[in-house]
């Protein structure tokens, strides 16, 4: 046991407060209200310098889950400084990198590998629909061999990235089975809609996606695959980065509040010297330690494959999420009227708050799962 | 950063499990109505090694490390050890025990640990007072010098094993102007003139641990009962701290163990509208809950163990921190598990109603939760 970051750790945590200095860090949290040009190049530029540290290239695929907990407390830093930057990095790297190099064939993308180990790529992962099927892999989105190419057609509602991606992976349903098929947005059949206006996470661009059958060559796609294992590495990596993105803003909303418990006055003091306020704070801190640590075992659990790590991710998920909401809205009560204008950083969590409940897998699916599995070991 | 158990950790945790189930569990209920503290199993515990667990061989200990002592805490709650006999077994082999071993000089340390490891005599701890609990530089009972004995005056209440103890670590005031520099440790035997128990307390909870009211009215002991030196009363009983934390938290995480267990059992017995009531989601997430606050505590409570186990000062922020989310978040998800168990959870029939009481010490015992949100706030 060690509690304890590890040199190489401590390393990559300290390489990531080196790419966010000074008017790095304003320009990260100025994505809030950038338009789609603004944001695909301050994204690249984010990228790029991220894949000079070496952060893009880690812990891609199932075969590199060794490197989550590698990875994590950098990511969190990531998170701490812009949400909507660290999910677009993130569906770019983790997601999509994840999919190409962990299932795509030895050598099959490798160029696209070396762009995105660089940051000279942005990508988006179209994976949920509307309504899942009953049967086969759960996509309406279907795709058709014809000749040395697959046809692929569906919609695809939320699309993380996808107005400012340079490559989607996009799932479908192939012969009954998942297999995941790159496109490029510049195709006149592959259909980004407008950007969606969304309750937080403002700094990302979130379209739809219609595939009017898109013509795809063989080396393009993946699969098919075996359903469970895809969909549980999509899954998996999601909720772990929801995890890491709801530390990173309780951490935000923590050192924000605090500041201005320090510097506002009520009565000749600051309010900090007041209990309501005082104990509030203590609370936030005590969530944000605890959310910090479980997403640390869970992201441990899984570098080890101990046969938990499914149900402790859930939990952290599940934690992480609500403790995220509460720190958020403790906050917005601490800071008043300053909390609720606009462009406020912790109104910004406040609004940001909510979605780690609902993305990946959402409170109520991970409670279930949890108490499946209980039920499963515990069986009378 | 590393979670990982020693397989040694986790065999002898393993054991722990299996011995109370075999030898402690089925009088705990009984002992638990009656109020009364169970001698039997108490004999147990010291025979199977877990009353000086962390001692050294050569005072007839262990030689155990902190995790393990934690892992072994944490295994008698998951059997479904009451909480009265784990919080006696704390205040025996923490707060009293470890205080001697820490601070006493060889020839205390030989006349004493033995016998306490071993369970022959039973120890217990007096610092809280009628009107000093939390606010310890307010104590009032008094060590005065008069040739070579100590004279002490003065009654300590709420004290865990009071009743049945044979030796005390007493805490008192050795110069009253001196606030906290002026408490002292002194170990009074039982039978010593001028000690005596005034009255035992009923309690909600952990009822089979005697709490009471302790006594002293010029009492004299010899000087060679101090315990280490005049002045440093303050700096030991905070020592005990790190143990509050960790070692006597560690029942509590066993118990959330514990009732998962009795949950599942019963969610799948019991039927309702023609099926059992695990299929309902509402059931499920009951469950859910315990799971995710048992993994959301044990990293916090393991890594105060962990700390210590390093030779590291400890770290009063997290040691609140562990404190407070064990004490205040543990309400919900036992009181759910209550509820789970419906009409048969009110009755003391069902382990889960005794559980719930026991649990309700977690936020008052060894300082409140209010007090720790002082102690975050003021290490902000």
């Amino acid at each position: 046991m060690n509690f304890d970051f590890t040199a190489e750790e401590n390393e990559l945590k300290r390489r990531v407060a080196g790419v966010f200095t000074g008017e790095a860090v304003s320009e990260a949290q100025l994505m809030e209200r950038a338009s789609l040009e603004e944001l695909k190049r301050t994204t690249g530029d984010f990228l790029r310098k991220l894949g000079e540290i070496g952060y893009l290239s880690l812990c891609l695929g199932p075969a590199q889950a060794s490197e989550s907990l590698k990875l994590l407390a950098a990511q969190e830093d990531v998170a701490r400084i812009s949400g909507s930057l660290f999910l677009s990095v993130e569906t770019t790297a983790r997601l999509f990198g994840g999919l190409v190099a962990g299932f795509g064939a030895h050598d099959q993308f490798s160029d696209l590998l070396a762009l995105l180990a660089g940051g000279r790529i942005i990508a988006a992962v179209a994976v949920s629909e509307d309504e899942r099927p009953d049967s086969g892999p759960g996509f309406s989105t279907v795709a058709w061999e014809d000749g040395e190419s697959f046809i692929v057609s569906g919609t695809k509602p939320f699309v993380t990235n996808a107005p400012i991606a340079d490559y989607i992976a996009v799932a479908a349903s192939l012969d009954g089975k998942p297999a995941i098929f790159i496109v490029k947005p510049g195709d006149h059949a592959v259909v980004v809609g407008p950007r969606l206006e969304t309750l937080g996470y403002n700094g990302l661009a979130v379209a739809s996606l219609e595939l009017r059958e898109v013509r795809v060559p063989k080396e393009m796609v993946i699969g098919p695959l075996q359903n469970p294992t895809l969909i549980e590495f999509l899954r998996r990596t999601q909720d772990l980065l929801l995890t890491a993105a709801s530390v990173g803003l309780m951490r935000r909303t923590l050192t924000e509040s605090k500041k201005h418990a320090d510097s506002h006055l009520r009565g000749g003091k600051p309010i900090f010297a007041r209990q309501e306020i005082r104990f509030k704070i203590a609370e936030m801190l005590t969530l944000t330690q605890t959310a910090q640590l479980l997403c640390y075992r869970a992201a441990w659990m899984y570098s080890v494959s101990d046969a938990e790590a499914h149900a402790v991710l859930h939990c952290a998920k599940v934690f992480s999420a609500e403790a995220s909401e509460r720190v958020a809205s403790m906050g917005v009560q601490i800071l008043a009227g300053t909390g609720y204008v606009s462009g406020n950083p912790v109104e910004q969590a406040y609004r940001e708050s909510k979605y780690a409940a609902l993305a990946g897998t959402t409170t109520e699916l991970a409670r279930m799962s949890i108490a499946e599995e209980l039920l499963k070991r515990h069986q009378v | 950063m590393d979670f990982a158990l020693t397989e040694e950790q986790l065999m002898f945790k393993e054991q722990v499990l299996k011995f109370a189930r075999r030898e402690i569990v089925g009088r705990v209920q009984d002992h638990d109505l009656r109020g009364q503290f169970d001698f039997q199993s108490w004999k147990k515990l010291g025979e199977f090694g877990i009353l000086g667990l962390h001692f050294p061989e050569e005072l007839g200990g262990g030689g155990a490390d902190v995790i393990t002592s934690v892992l072994a805490a944490e295994a008698l709650g998951e059997a479904g050890v009451d909480g009265g006999l784990t919080l006696s077994y704390g205040a025996h082999t923490y707060l009293c025990a470890d205080t001697i071993f820490r601070h006493g000089t060889d020839v205390q340390r030989h006349k004493y640990i033995p016998k306490l490891a071993s369970g022959d005599w039973i120890g217990c701890m007096g610092l809280t007072e009628p009107g000093a609990g939390s606010d310890v530089a307010s104590l009032r009972t008094r060590a005065e010098r008069k040739g070579d004995s100590w004279v002490l005056n003065g009654t300590k209440m709420f004290i865990t094993n009071g009743a049945i103890a044979d030796v005390a670590v007493i805490y008192a005031k050795t110069d009253p102007s001196a606030g906290h520099a002026g408490i002292s440790a002194f170990i009074v035997e039982k039978g010593t003139p001028g000690f005596s128990v005034s009255r035992s307390l009923h309690k909600m909870g952990v009822r089979t641990s005697p709490t009471s009211e302790l006594v002293f009215q010029d009492c004299v002991i010899p000087v060679e009962n101090m315990l280490g030196y005049e002045g440093n009363g303050f700096i030991m009983a905070m020592q005990t701290v790190e143990w509050d934390r960790s070692t006597l938290l560690a029942p509590f995480l066993g118990s959330i163990s514990f009732l998962i267990q009795r949950c599942c059992r019963y969610a799948q017995e019991r039927q309702q509208f023609g099926r059992p009531i695990a299929y309902f989601q509402a059931v499920k997430h009951k469950i859910a809950d315990l799971k995710i606050f048992l993994e959301a505590a044990r990293s916090l409570v393991y890594r105060i163990a962990w700390c210590k186990d390093q030779g590291r000062p400890l770290n009063h922020l997290e040691a609140a921190i562990a404190k407070l989310f064990v004490g205040d978040w543990s309400l919900d998800p036992i009181n759910d598990a209550m509820l789970l168990h419906g009409g048969y959870g009110y009755c003391h029939e069902y382990d889960v109603e005794r559980v719930f009481r026991d649990s309700r010490l977690a936020p008052i015992g060894g300082g409140t939760s209010d007090i720790q949100k002082v102690i975050i706030s003021r290490l902000m």
